[in-house]
């Protein structure tokens, strides 16, 4: 209905650039553009504000086929158009940058570039995202002629490389982060350039954590894959693997039973509780509250307990089974989940007169890294960093999924937009979440747990969204109908979310950043990808070679004035 | 003359230096001081190695208290199959902890890589960077087991049956 709508919209949109127009899925709609009609193609869809950027996916069809694709994918509610460009499995490989229209498609091109080898004309930083320094140049480990255990040669580690002509540098220095640092529990690495407190410039190294998950998924069965994505990510394993799950029974065809749906809303609101009290630790740890950070983690137990009494697991639950639930709830659970839930409803309005009343808390929090609705949406941001600027991105009311048709939630969201607003609605979140993880208990339809699976899954490509903690998750599966897939790619919501931080840190203080990054709820571990610049034009991130230079050169200066 | 006075001075430092390291392993071991490095976990670790710090298991109560800096750090608690990224500052960190340093390696993948075993971008496990004293296995292990393993440690270290782990494989240049 109002699905097939929008999809027609974006159909006639893209009538000028169309070269042949695919409906894989009734949701979907592929449209093949040539690579000097993507840019006027993307144009047009964000001139009519037809949906936003979800991701970019990588193809490569193999060197029979001698073909490759770029597949740019674009979500208004539930429905999904995809522009496909298709190129060949060589050099000349090239698409477009899109980042001058939709800044954020930046990471996303630097992935395709460094994965897949396409050349991304225009693009503005092409240094590595996710790979390691030392990997060689030439290999694109997600082509399919990559062999994920072939021996690597270590290349030569440039640091840094100098630009070309001097620029100007004022009285400046640069802040390194990481990747070990008391405040990042994960590893990443950002420098930060400041003018006294002020921060002027933002950069950061992510890819510590990358793993290479997606290609070992390539060598692993749909079911010990499963195992994999849980570990994706420890903080959101259940969604990892929900989102997963979904893609997979999607393209065999395989209906959940509603039993089975709703435990796995059970427990991904559970998990979304769990996270919500974990990051509410952290970054009041961040801001200094170190009290608030210990009460927090203390209530997350009573969370942590429920979930190992369902799923015998503190932290990797492995609820999700392909087809199905691993485990059903008797009632003594239920009584157990409901006592905990009734704890926690109490916890966390008291946290949340804390955030909107602790004078302490609230000079750290109030007016600091604020986003407007705007900038929210042009950075793209997803999740309850978006929804504490007034952007109403949520999957599970946008594009309802699972047991969220049966039972649904709403979604939280706020104008302010700034730190205290992030905290605001994640806290008013775990409310909802409370709430109608009774009207489930309440409703919890009765029924098989499972449905069988089969082994190969039938060929086709599917699209996979669901609501993390931190916001929208994003599956591509393709399978080419064995028993293994064929690709899986997977975007994760923090990826979407550093654009605010770092563009935000110019001109903050040094001390908030800390505060700016945990309010982001960054999962690095997620994403693990990713470098960044910032440079507004009277600013200069240093180069640690630069860095040096400038010491010798200051040092020999200031010896010579001793003399 | 002369020298009698030098000979009864190095005796005297030789005492307290006897007896500053009886102080200085006294209080190693009544609190040793950890720090963190996440080499490429998925975290589920690294939230249960936090969850030991907060009112639940209080490891502070046995004078475990996690530390910012590696230099200050007697213990070195590490998780994940170390990636090719992360390996060069794993040996970093390592290297900037004062001696006597202890390495305790959390999680399956710290041990064999676990679930990410064959990862291109992976090294598998923490043994094969730097010398690990003691395995937690789990995926992740509960904060009693992360306890329980620091505890082995210490125990080890008291009752005079550590033993220094091997020297790790070395790492050849062309390692994947």
């Amino acid at each position: 209905m109002n699905e097939e709508l929008t999809l027609q919209q974006a159909e006639t949109l893209l009538a000028p650039y169309n070269k042949e127009t695919l409906h894989p899925e009734p949701n979907r709609l592929d449209v093949v553009v040539t690579s000097d009609d993507l840019h006027a193609a993307v144009t047009a869809l964000h001139d009519a504000k037809w949906g936003y950027l979800c991701a970019i996916t990588g193809l490569d069809n193999g060197p029979e086929a001698n073909q490759m694709e770029a597949l740019y994918h674009f979500a208004q509610d539930s429905a999904i158009t995809t522009l496909r460009v298709r190129a060949p499995r060589s050099a000349e490989a090239s698409v477009p940058t899109i980042a001058d229209i939709i800044p954020p498609a930046v990471f996303f091109e630097r992935e395709l570039h460094e994965m897949l080898g396409f050349d991304v004309k225009g693009l503005s930083d092409s240094s590595r995202l996710f790979l390691p320094d030392d990997f060689p140049a030439d290999l694109y480990p997600m082509r399919t002629d990559y062999k994920q255990d072939q021996p690597v040669p270590v290349v030569e580690v440039v640091p840094d490389l100098v630009p070309d002509e001097p620029t100007k540098i004022g009285n400046r220095f640069i802040v390194p982060i990481g990747p070990q640092h008391p405040a990042l529990k994960e590893p990443g690495h950002f420098e930060f350039t400041v003018d006294g407190e002020i921060v002027t410039g933002g950069r950061m190294r992510l890819g510590y954590a990358h793993r290479g998950i997606e290609k070992a998924a390539e060598s692993r069965n749909w079911f010990q894959n499963l195992y994999l994505f849980e570990r994706v990510c420890g903080i959101c394993s259940h969604i990892h693997a929900t989102a997963y799950c979904q893609g997979v029974e999607k393209l065999a065809h395989v209906e959940v039973p509603a039993r089975a749906q709703a435990i796995r809303e059970l427990v991904s609101g559970l998990e979304r509780i769990h996270s919500h009290l974990l990051w509410l630790g952290v970054a009041a740890h961040e801001a200094g509250f170190d009290t608030l950070f210990m009460y927090s983690w203390r209530d997350r137990e009573t969370v942590m307990n429920i979930l190992e009494s369902l799923t015998g697991n503190r932290v990797h639950y492995s609820a999700n089974v392909l087809g199905g639930v691993k485990f059903d709830v008797n009632l003594e659970q239920i009584k157990t989940i409901r006592e905990g839930l009734d704890y926690l409803e109490g916890r966390v309005n008291h946290y949340l007169q804390v955030a909107t009343t602790d004078a302490m808390l609230l000079q750290r929090t109030r007016g600091i890294g604020t986003i407007n609705r705007e900038e929210a949406e042009l950075y793209g941001l997803v999740g309850p960093t978006a929804r504490a600027s007034g952007v109403v991105r949520d999957i599970r009311v946008e594009a309802p999924y699972g047991a969220y048709t049966t039972f649904p939630v709403t979604a939280v969201t706020d104008t302010a937009g700034d730190l205290e607003a992030r905290m605001i609605v994640r806290l008013k979140e775990m409310l909802v979440t409370c709430a109608s993880l009774r009207t489930i208990l309440d409703n919890l339809p009765v029924g098989d747990l499972t449905t069988r699976m089969p082994r190969k899954v039938p060929a086709g490509e599917t699209i996979s969204r669901v609501e993390a903690p931190r916001g929208e998750l994003f599956y591509f599966i393709k399978s080419d109908g064995t028993e293994n897939p064929a690709r899986v790619h997977l975007r994760t919501p923090s990826i979407c979310n550093w654009t605010s931080v770092l563009e935000k840190a110019v001109g903050a203080q040094l001390a908030d950043i800390p505060m700016m990054i945990a309010g982001m709820d960054p999962c690095f571990s997620c994403n693990d990808r990713l470098v960044t610049v910032v440079r507004p034009n009277e600013s200069h991130t240093w180069s640690w070679r630069e860095l040096r230079d400038y010491g010798i050169e200051h040092y020999k200066s200031s010896m010579n004035k001793g003399k | 003359m002369e020298k009698t006075m030098d000979e009864t001075i190095v005796k005297t430092n030789n005492m307290w230096k006897q007896v500053l390291d009886q102080v200085q392993g006294w209080s190693r071991l009544n609190s040793p001081w950890a720090v963190h490095f996440n080499s490429g976990s998925c975290n589920g670790c690294d939230i249960e190695i936090l969850a030991t710090l907060t009112p639940r298991y209080d490891v502070e109560r046995f004078g475990i208290k996690l530390k910012g800096s590696p230099r200050h750090a007697d213990v070195l608690i590490a998780t994940g199959p170390v990636t090719r990224q992360a390996r060069e500052r794993l040996l970093r960190v390592y290297e900037q902890m004062p001696a006597p340093k202890f390495v305790v390696a959390v999680g399956t993948c710290s041990i064999s890589g676990g679930a990410f075993l064959g990862c291109y971008n992976c090294l598998g496990g923490i043994d094969q960077v730097i010398p690990v004293d003691v395995f937690i296995p789990g995926c992740p292990p509960r904060p009693e087991a992360v306890i329980d393993g620091i505890v082995q440690l210490l125990t080890a270290l008291k009752s005079g049956t550590y033993k220094a782990p091997q020297k790790p494989l070395v790492v050849q240049e062309n390692w994947l």
